[in-house]
């Protein structure tokens, strides 16, 4: 016989919380161990208990959804950890998963999903709906765009006589003087340089230019 | 024993169920029809099927969750005015407040919403109107 499946529930809307546990105690695989009303009694409670799945609602006072997430990740990684979400928010559903839930069920889901869920989660799986996955698959897709390939990245000529310059220790001025160029066109020319590579300053860039061999061999 | 099934249904109170979000509605539908002396008429989520719903199913009780927002729901007071012996509970999606509704009767405040004070809410209610 296949063991029971522990679950607890933290949900600050008693009725729902009592009203799930209920409903989870007809299922002959799923039984209920535990409840909570507030984040900080779900992670006391979780820790002593050691269930198999976690049903954390996202928005409960004092700790929320993510805090309890990120805390049983951190302390009890065998909790697998579904989360009650309200609204439909990819953003929200990324940051859940970031923070190491396994699953996402929105309330708007029927009672069904959620043992379903439960069931996956269990068995290892991570659980959400495939609207949900469609919508993450796109962000990841934005996110990888938002990020420039380095094969991409292409420094002109003088960008790369700049960073050289840089790397002798020179200052704009004296970069403006030995290229025969206006200061604030070299000021213009590592902005450009900062903003392609996505770096923060000149010693970065000169970092970036050292690892790629761009920086000329002085001679011995 | 017969006698007596057949006594509570024909008392049964007619709920409808109009609340959100689903799993919430699931477990208030789970809650009502445990009970013996109440039934489940229907579930639905337009207001104006709602509206219509309430005569044709010949509903007692609908329990609504109402828009977020300050002072009685819209829908209460429009119900209330088509319907003057209907009882509306609302309870809001988040859980923390539930509320009965009646014609003449000032709104009741349903303390730490559970299943058991919103049944206990819903038949002294229905209690007062039988009276």
């Amino acid at each position: 016989m296949n063991k029971s499946i522990r679950v607890f529930i933290a949900d600050d809307n008693r009725l729902l919380r009592e009203g799930i546990a209920s409903m989870l105690a007809q299922e002959e695989d799923i039984i209920v161990i535990g409840s909570a009303m507030s984040g900080s009694e779900a992670i006391k409670q979780i820790k002593k208990l050691r269930p198999d799945v976690a049903l954390i609602d996202i928005g409960m006072p004092d700790k929320d959804g993510l805090d309890v997430t990120q805390a049983l990740y951190k302390d009890l990684p065998s909790v697998k950890v579904i989360i009650l979400g309200m609204p439909d928010l990819t953003d929200e559903i990324m940051v859940c998963i970031e923070s190491g839930a396994a699953g996402y069920v929105l309330k708007e889901a029927s009672f069904e999903y959620l043992v379903e869920s439960i069931r996956s989660v269990k068995r290892g799986e991570s659980f959400c709906s495939p609207r949900m996955a469609a919508s993450l698959f796109s962000r990841i897709a934005e996110l990888a765009g938002e990020r420039i390939p380095e094969s991409s990245v292409k420094l002109t000529p003088r960008e790369v006589e700049v960073i050289n310059k840089i790397a002798d220790g020179m200052s704009n001025k004296e970069i403006s003087g030995q290229l025969y160029i206006e200061e604030q066109t070299v000021k213009n020319h590592i902005h450009n340089i900062l903003d392609k590579l996505q770096l923060h300053n000149r010693l970065e860039a000169v970092q970036y230019a050292r690892e790629r061999k761009l920086l000329k061999q002085k001679p011995e | 024993m017969a006698f007596n099934e057949v006594k509570h249904d024909m008392r049964k109170t007619r709920v409808l169920i109009a609340s959100r979000p689903k799993l919430l509605s699931e477990v208030i539908h789970y809650m009502i029809q445990r009970q013996p002396d109440m039934k489940v008429v229907s579930e639905v989520l337009d207001p104006l099927e709602l509206f219509l719903l309430i005569k044709t199913l010949r509903a007692d009780v609908v329990i609504v969750t109402p828009l977020p927002g300050n002072g009685d729901p819209h829908i209460c007071i429009k119900l209330l005015a088509a319907y003057p012996l209907l009882i509306i509970v609302t309870q809001s999606a988040k859980g923390e407040a539930a509320y009965l509704y009646q014609t003449n009767v000032p709104k009741k405040r349903i303390n730490e919403p559970s299943a058991q004070s919103i049944l206990d809410a819903i038949r002294q209610a229905m209690q007062s109107i039988a009276s």
